[in-house]
């Protein structure tokens, strides 16, 4: 699935995931779609974002601790 | 601050242009005249005027030398629309050639005005035959096929997501294939990680990954990167690629390849697999949501397997 995205990619064609999540449940094998909406309030691609580099992956940095904030996704998804 | 319109007014006083009709007039008349293509490979490798070396406009100053012998031979730079080897031709002149000509319009109008020109070398037999089935797709083509054979693309992770994404675009001839991993070949890997054999059993995965991607398409490059994805080097790995396939397993990883990604603007394949139910999408900076704007943090260290 990753390949055939990426080779859609490169080539400019078909309609890409983008946006898009796709979710495989193989017990049950069933394939699901979410749409998934930028957050304007997103740390990195957002509005005003508090992220700009890769600082916050240093060692020792608080970005690797955690934020209640974690479990938006349902938020996220429509 | 100058401005670019500011720099290119000022190198157009020192730097004259001819158009398509009068360079080409040039070439055919025999006196001696380098022309040169500063764009970059790969739009040459697209199409490119004949006989006109391909150097960079990044690479110009350090290998003109080699093109062009006599500073006082009538040099043509050209690049696509004219711009960039408008720029590229003051810093030679900065340089001491002489007699130094913008292509005006550059590659675009040379092709608008009916000009040759001359395209990558023809695919090989082997080439034909074995991306035959790609011909036969009207969305792929001789031309996607080129393409796909041009770019470039890493893989982050050559083990249950990597290797079925490795495996199917070397198959498809992608041409350039970064594949970064820092383990070893484990036992219990093989039930899934189709890339390894038995024999690689501890063994970098990478090796035994880049034997079997080269074993089944030997047209592709294969850049063996046996290293973990670090704050430190990711900016530098991911700069040289189209495309990143995370195929990683861990959050720290996503984040990181995420942000990076996001920065750098480059496209990310995403992938995750937990037992027996994965996902897919694909971030594009701008195109569309990032990591972040569904998960805006990592999860707490042990809350979640990675």
């Amino acid at each position: 699935m990753q390949a055939t995205e990426a080779v859609k990619v490169l080539l400019g064609i078909g309609e890409s995931l983008i946006g898009r999540l796709l979710t495989y449940d193989a017990l049950g094998m069933r394939f699901r779609e979410v749409k998934l909406r930028r957050d304007p309030k997103c740390p990195l691609c957002g509005g005003a974002p508090s992220i700009t580099d890769l600082s916050i992956h240093k060692e020792g940095s608080a970005a690797c601790e955690i934020t209640p904030g974690a479990a938006r996704t349902e938020g996220a998804l429509v | 601050m100058k401005s670019l319109r500011d720099l290119l007014a000022e190198a157009r006083q020192v730097i004259p242009e001819e158009g398509p009709a009068d360079v080409q007039r040039r070439l055919r008349s025999g006196s001696p005249v380098v022309v040169i293509d500063v764009r970059d490979p790969d739009e040459y490798r697209d199409g490119h005027i004949e006989d006109a070396p391909n150097i960079s406009r990044g690479f110009l100053e350090f290998r003109v030398a080699s093109a062009v012998t006599d500073p006082s031979t009538p040099v043509v730079l050209y690049c696509q629309t004219g711009l960039r080897s408008m720029l590229a031709a003051r810093a030679l002149k900065e340089l001491g050639y002489q007699n130094v000509i913008n292509l005006q319009g550059g590659y675009q109008k040379w092709v608008q005005s009916g000009l040759p020109v001359v395209r990558d070398a023809p695919m090989t037999t082997d080439q034909i035959q074995r991306y035959s089935r790609h011909f036969l797709l009207a969305q792929v083509g001789e031309k996607g096929q080129r393409k796909l054979l041009r770019s470039k693309v890493l893989l982050i992770g050559a083990g249950g997501l990597g290797s079925p994404t490795a495996l199917y675009l070397a198959a498809a001839g992608v041409g350039t294939l970064g594949l970064m991993d820092g383990d070893v070949v484990d036992l219990t890997n093989l039930q899934r990680q189709v890339l390894h054999t038995t024999a690689d059993v501890g063994k970098p995965k990478v090796e035994s990954g880049t034997r079997t991607l080269k074993a089944l398409n030997p047209d592709v490059n294969i850049i063996p990167l046996p290293m973990r994805i670090t704050v430190d080097n990711v900016m530098d790995v991911i700069k040289d690629y189209d495309l990143v396939i995370d195929g990683s397993d861990n959050f720290e990883t996503r984040y990181l390849v995420n942000d990076a990604c996001y920065l750098a603007g480059k496209t990310n394949v995403h992938g995750s697999i937990f037992q027996f139910e994965g996902m897919a999408t694909v971030f594009a900076p701008n195109q569309g949501p990032c990591y972040r704007c569904l998960y805006p943090s990592p999860p707490p260290p042990g809350l979640v397997p990675s």
